[in-house]
């Protein structure tokens, strides 16, 4: 009898230890996750279809995109997660009037400049394949 | 022994925590995307599900360099050496336009426009170049130097729009000649070039067994395909520049294409004045913001987009309700949404 007891007590540690250490590993494994996914918020920027530059989305930042022999400037802002373009010197400013972009695979596009700012590996969700 | 089989039991447990956070589903093919601006005007777009980044490069290459065929027959701003192609049919020498031997690529896209002009009741009508070619010259005018841009003169318009007659296309199939016996008359393949061709390259990949492709040249979006998972592309449809988009729409095998003011456009005295000139008035059509049409057939939602968007709303129903597997979404310019009867199929839950 004393014997089953100090069985069942022992019984109870473990179980009480087993259900500790799987719970700091689901809270690991979410911590991880959640750090992998906000860092891999970012925009890839292509001149002319050959890749420029990428910036994460998780940072502000300001970049001006300088193409056809430094002539034509497109200024990319990079706020809250957000990315937009804030001037461009081409003649239509299509791509300036272009809201942020922040899902992944969402892009702006500046045709005259030849310029292409694509959401990559965004984890926010209802992302189109393509937009027309 | 109890207790060994409880451990063993947890053991598994945790290797399959393990398994479900740190592993991705086995992909055998990542997505791939390229760009380019040489053709029609606009930004063609390539996505494609592949095994490697050369495999892709070689299925985008070849749809560029198709792109890059179409474009140089259809284009009517530019000429090269040693080829006839719509800039050359248009143009005129000694008061009159030649008789022009073409590729078998021109004569069917030009019937096909033909075609498209009697289904749409004049609507979408390839022979308004010489109106069409003022409103382009005035609107980069206009978009070069914004202080002093001006609409193309009513008069001007009126006289242009004497010479826009489809029967003076004369196509001769046997021997792959074009005339035009208008000499005041020009073409401009603007509302249906593009479509076509996206059409003819995604017929092309779909008899060479492709899959997983997206083509999306300047808004002509057509899926070769599915995804390889077997799920359908999300196309998101524009909401002139606002934060949301209009609709998603989920299609595999399908096109959509939409046409909108706020495509193409210049301002004069603070007032937008787009690139869809109405065939009637010879001014920008005033009903509707963007109009979208979803269908197998890349080139009839081009050429549809355009024609619907010049209708009114009832005659542009009753046309695409009597075609087969034929949808559109009407946005009205005070921002109504109206949609065929199919329409909401295709639509994500």
């Amino acid at each position: 009898m004393e014997k089953q007891k100090t069985t069942n007590k022992r019984h109870l540690r473990n179980d009480i230890i087993l259900v500790a250490v799987l719970l700091l590993f689901a809270i690991a494994c979410g911590i991880y996750l959640f750090f992998f996914r906000a860092t891999g918020d970012a925009v890839k920027v292509t001149v002319n279809g050959k890749p420029y530059a990428t910036y994460s989305l998780s940072e502000n930042r300001e970049v001006n995109i300088y193409t056809g022999n430094n002539k034509q400037l497109n200024r990319l802002i990079v706020k809250d997660g957000k990315a937009f373009i804030e001037t461009a010197t081409c003649p239509d400013k299509i791509c300036a009037e272009h809201r942020a972009i922040f899902r992944d695979g969402e892009s702006i596009v500046c045709l005259p400049n030849r310029v292409v700012v694509t959401v990559i590996k965004s984890d926010k969700t209802d992302a189109p394949d393509a937009v027309t | 022994m109890k207790q060994n089989f409880k451990y063993k039991v947890i053991a598994v447990l945790m290797l399959f925590c393990v398994s479900l956070c740190s592993c991705k589903p086995e992909q055998q093919k990542n997505k791939y995307t390229a760009h380019s601006f040489d053709y029609f005007d606009t930004v063609a777009t390539i996505t494609g599900y592949e095994t490697s980044q050369a495999e892709f490069d070689k299925i985008s290459n070849e749809i560029f360099s198709q792109l890059a065929e179409y474009h140089k027959l259809y284009t009517i701003y530019h000429r090269f050496d040693g080829m006839e192609n719509l800039c050359t049919i248009n143009e005129v020498k000694d008061g009159a336009h030649r008789t022009v031997k073409v590729d078998r690529r021109i004569i069917d896209m030009l019937l096909y426009a033909k075609e498209m002009y009697t289904k749409t009741d004049g609507m979408l009508n390839i022979a308004m170049g010489s109106v069409l070619s003022l409103w382009h010259d005035y609107r980069t005018i206009g978009k070069d130097n914004p202080e002093n841009a001006s609409l193309p003169p009513m008069a001007q318009l009126l006289e242009a729009a004497k010479h826009t007659d489809i029967n003076k296309v004369l196509i001769d199939e046997e021997n792959l000649t074009v005339t035009l016996t208008d000499p005041l008359m020009k073409l401009d393949v603007g509302a249906i070039a593009k479509g076509y061709a996206t059409e003819q390259i995604a017929l092309y990949l779909e008899e060479k067994g492709v899959s997983g492709y997206l083509l999306n040249i300047g808004g002509n979006v057509r899926a070769i395909g599915s995804k390889p998972d077997g799920s359908e592309w999300l196309v998101g449809i524009e909401n002139a520049n606002k934060d949301d988009y209009l609709a998603y729409l989920e299609i595999a095998d399908k096109s959509v294409v939409t046409s909108g003011s706020y495509q193409r456009y210049y301002t004069v005295d603070g007032k937008r004045y787009h690139h869809i000139i109405h065939p009637d008035t010879q001014m920008p059509a005033t009903e509707f913001t963007s109009v979208s049409i979803l269908c197998k057939d890349s080139g009839l939602g081009d050429a549809l987009s355009t024609a619907i968007f010049c209708m009114p709303l009832e005659k542009g129903k009753t046309l695409i309700e009597s075609m087969n597997e034929v949808e559109a979404m009407w946005l009205s310019v005070d921002g109504k949404i109206t949609v065929s009867s199919g329409w909401n199929k295709y639509i994500k839950k």
